[in-house]
């Protein structure tokens, strides 16, 4: 392992802009290029966001974020305390999409390379993010 | 996120600089809602001083969409930059919008033999 930062901040989505920065810099760091980075900047933007609907049901709740610069990987990890909510189980969307929303999933899935939810994670969610700095 | 709004004959056009994220989208839709109450014959949106769009932001193109389709109007949305322009076609939204490079070619788009 490389190295690892941690964050903890509270479900407000006026803060994620000012997190999504913060990440920016730490792509860099890890030498993403600016596709992937921007990749990687969108599914945490989104996971966040679903931690805000439906973890917490738009209450302020804590987040927990670890991001970890691997040799050849980015691994972002994100844990909440809220409700229970796999967004893995959720079915794939129709596409193009008929109605507006429930796109989220879909846009985490597809930016990157491995998504995980730990299941038996105790009180909340976990949710692996996973892109590699070249592809595998 | 800004927006700015401009009424040309038929056409309100929009230019949106910054971020459409899940904090700002809803000041999108409530403009953009606004035009489509009056059932703007063309919309023009462009977006070349977007630098990012999340799934909130696409719920409110796709609402805008299906909105102006029902009254047969238009919506273009024009000179996405290439991250924003991702995020469309990982969602096949490439399929459904109409895309123009230019304003001009969007007014083109609007032309009724188009």
């Amino acid at each position: 392992m490389r190295t690892t930062q941690n964050f903890e901040f509270t479900s407000n989505p006026g803060d994620f802009a000012e997190f999504r920065g913060k990440l920016r810099a730490l792509l860099q760091q890890a030498e993403l290029d600016e596709k992937k980075s921007g990749e990687v900047i969108l599914a945490v933007d989104e996971a966040l966001t679903n931690i805000y609907r439906h973890a917490y049901q738009k209450q302020p709740g804590k987040i927990h974020l670890s991001f970890q610069d691997e040799e050849d990987r980015v691994e972002i990890w994100v844990r909440d305390a809220g409700k229970k909510f796999n967004p893995l189980t959720l079915p794939a969307p129709e596409l193009p999409p008929v109605k507006p929303g429930g796109l989220g999933i879909h846009l985490i899935k597809n930016l990157m390379d491995r998504v995980e939810y730990d299941d038996g994670f105790p009180d909340g969610n976990r949710l692996g993010l996973v892109k590699y700095k070249e592809k595998p | 996120m800004k927006i700015s709004q401009k009424q040309k004959d038929a056409v309100t056009f929009f230019e949106i600089a910054g971020e459409i994220d899940f904090q700002h989208s809803p000041a999108l839709r409530d403009q953009l809602q606004e035009a489509i109450g009056k059932q703007a014959r063309g919309l023009v949106v462009n977006l070349k001083k977007v630098s990012y769009i999340d799934s909130s932001g696409l719920a409110t193109f796709v609402e805008a969409l299906q909105k102006v389709k029902r009254y047969s109007g238009r919506l273009v949305l024009t000179e996405l930059a290439p991250a924003v322009r991702g995020v469309f076609e990982i969602a096949k939204l490439d399929s459904i919008f109409s895309l123009a490079a230019s304003e001009a070619e969007a007014l083109q788009l609007l032309a009724p033999s188009a």
